[in-house]
């Protein structure tokens, strides 16, 4: 098996403002191994987010190339990347974005209904335990403090099985006791042989990653 | 969970407003399902009234014909009478086989509203109406004090064979000798008694509201009505003229009713559009954030159309139950407004009906639905995700 989950070469993204064109990201090259804890820190609008959502396959590069698993992501359709999407990443938002009418265990078990996954109860189980929150199963996102909803976020990534875990900002919105307990949370997803991919301000966190990506103005620095 | 329980629960969000679009579902539906079943009851039953009469052509004083049938269908009271000499002149026409006397008159009953004593000749009546069934007996055509009873006013003033009523101007005692088995016409509504004695109780000798005609051949009905009518004071309508006359009188109330209808639907569709849309707009990044977590365009599109039909078939079913509920004010409301309606139930819950107002419920959804799936459907991740990201 191909060591490389992920190999970028030159990716550029650019938008345009008006009759500007302003360069998120120009020419980013990067490779992630199998089973790496790679954090992106940055200053805001360094082009953390645009990077990640091209590692998710939630935007194509204007130019350059991505692979994510040995595939080439550019010039796949919608479908294809929805298939790549669902079978390899799973995403972490800082605003955690949980649907409010869905119990803690219906959160966690929404991707299944997409991936039309079934006989799955044992793994929906096996998720709210190891998040930690097994006993709040039936409760309702309103009735969760910060850390338990990111934990809730993170069950929801892990329930297809991906083996690409991308997190924007996982503690941004979190004190730096639940911040602590997140990356315990990351720290065993690590142990459990999952490439982690992590965007955040949080300097502690980023230092306990194997590897830190910085960037500055979209370039590599 | 499945995406029907994800969509319930999505609808279940802002309760207010999925509640008021279902109710204005459930009106619109309400409304077609009241017009489409007063429209086939309405013709059916009337069809059924005018054949009830048992005859082919009714010969009224000369005015205006249809209103004098109309009034005679409903037990009003015509304020021109015909003679015995009419009578007999219509009698002496070729191909009449049955040619019935018949004095309507109203009364105030027991229970202080207006009633309508029928005079009939009894054996003509029965030959008119073989189908006629009497619990006690009919009464014969020189009996003084005795009466028959149509079904609808014995069992609303509690009345029964045998029982003895003060009757007329001077109150004098009648006895009830039959109660008319059920006919689901205006013959529920009536007293009926022996022609002669309604004119000598209301001090209307020798007249004759109308005259009940059934021919021998049917093909000479045009050929009778034109003798009829050589007669100086009698005017001849047959069944088909009242039937024609009537349905163009309610035509009108009809067209109303299906204005009505157009605009609840176009009113309630629109309703559910917006909320749709408003929904969609509101969960644009929600949205995106399921394309993130696998979902695909078709998957939002699905979600939203189970909300759509949700809506539109829970309007369906609660505006059909309140349509079969409300069935008997609704039809009192009805039969206020048009000119003359059949004493039969003019909204009933037929399945083929009930059926029709749900498939309608369920094409108005996907109708609805086409727009909001479409664009909620087509939304890239990185549009719908956008603002929560950056």
């Amino acid at each position: 098996m191909n060591n490389k989950i992920i190999s970028a070469q030159g990716l550029t993204k650019a938008y345009r403002r008006g009759s500007e064109e302003i360069f998120a990201l120009k020419e980013v090259s990067f490779v992630v191994s199998r089973g790496e804890f790679v954090a992106i820190v940055g200053p805001s609008g360094s082009g953390k987010t645009t990077l990640l959502n091209l590692l998710g396959c939630l935007d194509t590069p204007a130019e350059g190339n991505l692979r994510i698993n040995g595939i080439e992501i550019s010039g796949l359709k919608e479908k294809v990347l929805v298939k790549l999407r669902r079978e390899n990443i799973g995403f972490i938002f800082q605003q955690f974005f949980l649907l409010p009418t869905l119990t803690v265990r219906e959160n966690i078990e929404l991707p299944l209904l997409f991936s039309q996954k079934s006989n799955y109860k044992g793994r929906i189980d096996k998720i709210t335990e190891l998040v930690g929150l097994k006993a709040r199963a039936q409760h309702l996102p309103h009735q969760l403090s910060g850390g338990e909803m990111q934990r809730v976020a993170i069950g929801r990534a892990l329930i297809n099985e991906p083996e690409i875990i991308l997190a924007d900002e996982p503690t941004g919105n979190l004190d730096s006791a639940t911040s602590q307990k997140i990356y315990e949370l990351f720290q065993e997803l690590y142990n459990q042989g999952l490439t982690l991919i992590i965007v955040t301000h949080n300097i502690d966190l980023a230092k306990k990653a194997h590897r830190v990506i910085y960037l500055t103005d979209g370039k590599i620095g | 969970m499945n995406f029907f329980t994800l969509a319930v629960k999505n609808l279940q969000r802002r309760r207010g407003r999925t509640g008021l679009t279902v109710l204005g579902v459930a009106i619109a539906i309400a409304v077609l399902f009241i017009l489409v079943s007063f429209n086939s009851c309405y013709e059916k039953h009337l069809n059924k009234e005018l054949n009830n009469l048992g005859m082919h052509i009714l010969a009224v004083p000369k005015g205006c014909p249809y209103e004098a049938a109309s009034l005679i269908m409903q037990g009003g009271v015509f304020p021109k009478y015909l003679s015995n000499k009419d009578l007999n002149a219509v009698k002496k026409i070729d191909g009449i086989e049955i040619a019935s006397p018949m004095l309507l008159h109203q009364f105030i009953g027991p229970d202080g509203k207006p009633h309508v004593a029928y005079g009939i000749n009894v054996n003509e009546m029965k030959r008119l109406k073989p189908w006629w069934k009497v619990e006690g007996r009919f009464f014969s055509q020189t009996e003084d004090n005795a009466k028959v009873l149509g079904k609808d006013i014995a069992q609303r003033e509690k009345l029964k064979v045998g029982d003895i009523l003060p009757f007329g101007p001077d109150k004098l005692p009648f006895k009830i000798v039959g109660v008319l088995e059920k006919t689901d016409t205006q013959d529920d509504e009536f007293h009926f008694l022996p022609l002669e004695v309604v004119q000598k109780i209301f001090g209307k000798p020798d007249q004759i509201t109308a005259i009940a005609i059934r021919v021998k051949d049917i093909s000479k009905i045009p050929e009778v009505t034109r003798q009829l009518e050589k007669i100086p004071d009698i005017q001849a309508v047959t069944i088909t003229q009242i039937m024609g006359t009537i349905m163009n009188l309610v035509g009108s109330a009809r067209a109303l009713l299906v204005s009505v209808v157009i605009i609840a639907i176009i009113i309630s569709a629109v309703g559910i559009i917006n909320t749709l849309l408003m929904s969609v707009n509101e969960r644009t990044r929600e949205f995106g954030v399921m394309k993130a977590l696998g979902a695909k365009g078709a998957d939002i599109g699905k979600l939203v159309l189970i909300e759509t039909l949700f809506i539109t078939i829970s309007g369906g079913i609660i505006g059909l139950l309140l349509s079969l509920f409300g069935a008997s004010l609704i039809e009192v409301l009805i039969k206020g407004v048009i000119p003359y309606s059949p004493a039969a139930r003019l909204i009933s819950p037929e399945p083929r009906l009930i059926g029709f107002c749900l498939l309608f419920s369920i094409v108005v959804g996907f109708v609805c639905g086409i727009y909001p799936v479409v664009k909620s459907s087509s939304l890239t991740p990185m549009e719908a995700i956008r603002s929560g990201l950056e």
